[in-house]
């Protein structure tokens, strides 16, 4: 419980598990959506691969400039999420950041695939494309999108699929869903979102012990180890540090002066120089609504199904707008921060908030904020030059 | 006696200005952007041997009297320069310099500057930049545009104004992209138009480009760059476009940026000159 938080060993643990799991015919690996069901996945016996942690893994390690014109011109358009033509790309290639960073050979096949379509539809084309290349399973649970509110009839269309796919695994593994392991799976999930959420709050002090940038970092456990202890302790841990280091005045920028909301994907290729950007004109990005979506307060598990659909669709990117707006204003209050970056991803519209007057409606209530065009992975979308011009204007007006 | 230089790095052109302290230009230089990019500047601040070289060691430092405020694309390239800002705030430096008398502090106004790879409008509100906002990658609505489709149509730069002033027909160029653009050209030739109302099409391309990133509300609007000094039908178009507003060019628009870099070193001189009535929170951390 009270190791030193080492998200790099937490995250490689994890994955030379699964590569072995994989491998070892006796235990089952099933992929899903970041925000997929995956503590349903845990009860049912399952460990748990996150295609998009791989897709951010190639951006970061800039193997997606590889990876994306190969599905590109599989007839994967450039225009569609560059996670999936980054992965794609990369499984046709046969070709994984694994094998450099773990000596893992291949992503571990996956004998039975899950998306959540509560974020976004083409993560049910990604997964759709393994279900063709592996003949593997696929369950979509397809989520009621863009809420303003939501309600139990909403609730009550996700549990309905959540029941279907717990049907389908005890169909797949010849076993009696466990609801105590899930239960207690849910459970594990709340105590480590909970510490996730201290985690991110961490950020409020003044100068902040923590940044956006290495947060994209710290958030590994709460996507990929969901419903487990590992990913508890972590977090435990993770916030003594941060704690630590707020009482020693400790900041994660060296003479902080302004404080930022980052809106939308992190530039995974781009994170150090915009890290060094921001640490160099003595900015720190204190909140984002990325880290910010792993947070699920509701999950209860005295109501397992119910709360985890609820807090499955209440996510931000499924959202109406009138919603981001007052979250974005909120958070902007809450963290004493001075303005807004908006990432308009070239192939995740999904996850860019900035093309429906967003920025103009925030302004209006006092809000400041600035468009940077770029992509998640897609680096042929992004220029330094003029990202840099944008940020540094940006923070000369502020 | 300081002399405050100012390198405007843009994409086409790399232009200098000197200013003594009292933020007269003393000295101007202009010449292409080539590469690399250091020497080119080195050879920019070194001017024709007309005006003293605030480089020494062979261009490695500024010598003493001197200082050096990097502006532009280029502006983080330049080892030897003292300070550097954005050319959003050097521009407006620079107009703000240049047409102070014209427009008083508590007169809003909007700035467009067209330049070889972007376009940009900024807003001044209350004495400051209030926004700004820059086209997006593709070279439509900016310099490049206008060049890209001066070669297919092998035509000196220079002599699109003129022949623009002899269009008799309207056309329409849709597309935001300057490849998709030049097939629109060469069919619309094909169809046999006259090219005088194409290059009118061109112009008038260029400004829905930049008044699509943003509306403008500003009473008054200032054009800058050399893009906008060269091209008068674009300045005529957007007076069509924006009826009812003042239209002003800055005296200087194609040294906007470099005169805003100098003079941004000598706002910085002045204010550490002048005794600090609070310390700034950063001076506060980081004495
Ligand atoms: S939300 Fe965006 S980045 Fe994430 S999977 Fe969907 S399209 Fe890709």
């Amino acid at each position: 419980m009270t190791a030193r938080a080492n998200v790099k060993e937490v995250m490689k643990e994890y994955l030379l598990d699964l590569d072995q799991a994989a491998q070892d015919g006796r235990r089952k690996v099933a992929w899903c959506t970041s925000v997929g069901p995956a503590e349903i996945l845990r009860a049912a016996g399952y460990e748990v691969f996150f295609p998009e942690n791989h897709g951010a893994l190639l951006g970061a390690t800039r193997m997606s400039m590889d990876t994306i014109p190969v599905a590109n011109a599989a007839g994967y358009s450039p225009d569609i999420c560059s996670y999936l033509t980054s992965d794609v790309g990369a499984w046709m290639k046969g070709i994984t950041p694994l094998t450099q960073a773990y000596g893992i050979k291949s992503v571990p096949k996956p004998d039975l695939l899950v998306y959540n379509t509560n974020q976004c539809k083409d993560v049910m084309h990604w997964f759709e494309f393994y279900a063709r290349e592996l003949k593997v399973p696929i369950y979509g649970v397809h989520s009621p999108n863009h809420l303003p509110e939501v309600t139990a009839a909403h609730e009550d269309a996700v549990v309905a699929q959540l029941k279907g796919l717990i049907a389908l695994t005890e169909q797949l593994t010849g076993k009696r869903f466990d609801e105590e392991a899930f239960r207690q799976s849910l459970a594990l999930s709340k105590q480590a979102t909970d510490l996730w959420a201290e985690v991110l709050a961490t950020a409020r002090a003044r100068p902040s012990p923590l940044s956006f940038f290495d947060a994209t970092i710290y958030m590994g456990p709460i996507v990929v180890l969901r419903g487990t202890e590992v990913a508890r302790d972590y977090y435990v841990a993770q916030l003594a540090e941060l704690k630590a280091k707020i009482a020693a005045g400790e900041a994660a920028v060296p003479g902080e002066t302004k404080r930022l909301y980052w809106d939308g994907m992190p530039v995974w290729g781009r994170l150090r120089s915009l890290s060094d950007l921001f640490k160099r004109n003595h900015t720190a990005v204190v909140a984002s609504t990325y880290c910010n979506s792993w947070i699920f307060s509701d999950f209860d598990a005295a109501d397992p199904l119910r709360t985890m659909a609820r807090a499955y669709l209440k996510i931000f990117i499924n959202r109406n707008d009138a919603y981001k707006e007052r979250y974005i204003a909120d958070t902007v209050r809450e963290f004493g921060i001075d303005g807004v970056v908006f990432l308009e991803a070239k192939t995740c519209p999904n996850n860019s908030n900035s093309q429906y007057n967003l920025p103009a409606r925030l302004r209006a209530k006092g809000v400041r904020s600035v468009v940077v065009n770029g992509d998640l992975c897609d680096l042929r979308c992004f220029s330094d030059e003029q990202a840099a011009t944008v940020l540094e204007a940006f923070l000369e007006t502020l | 006696m300081t002399t405050y230089w100012g390198v405007d790095c843009g994409s086409t052109e790399i232009k200098v200005v000197a200013c003594d302290d009292a933020g007269r230009v003393l000295h101007r230089h202009r010449r292409r952007t080539l590469f690399p990019l250091i020497e080119h500047v080195r050879g920019a601040l070194a001017g024709d041997g007309d005006f003293e070289n605030p480089l020494v060691d062979g261009g490695a430092r500024v010598a003493e009297g001197h200082f050096v405020t990097a502006t532009g694309y280029g502006r983080g390239h330049l080892d030897f320069a003292q300070d550097k800002l954005t050319e959003i705030r050097a521009h407006y430096l620079g107009v703000r310099h240049q047409l102070g008398a014209e427009l008083p502090p508590g007169q809003d106004y909007a700035i467009i500057d067209i330049g070889g790879q972007d376009s940009k409008v900024i807003t001044v509100k209350t004495g400051d930049v209030d926004q700004f906002i820059i086209n997006r990658k593709c070279a439509a609505g900016t310099g490049a545009f206008i060049e890209e489709l001066a070669h297919r149509l092998r035509i000196e730069l220079a002599s699109l104004p003129e022949l623009e002033r002899r269009h008799d027909a309207e056309l329409t160029l849709n597309s935001y992209c300057t490849v998709f653009a030049a097939q629109e050209v060469i069919k619309v030739l094909m169809e046999g138009q006259r090219v005088e109302n194409l290059i009118h099409a061109l112009y008038r391309s260029v400004v829905k480009r930049v008044l699509e990133m943003t509306v403008v509300t500003a009473p008054s609007v200032v054009f800058s760059g050399g893009v906008l000094t060269h091209h008068e039908p674009l300045r005529r178009m957007f007076g069509e476009k924006l009826p009812g507003k003042r239209f002003l060019l800055a005296p200087e628009a194609q040294f906007c940026g470099a005169i805003g870099a100098a003079l941004h070193g000598l706002e910085r001189a002045r204010k550490q000159a002048a005794p600090p009535v609070h310390p700034s929170p950063s001076q506060e951390k980081h004495p």
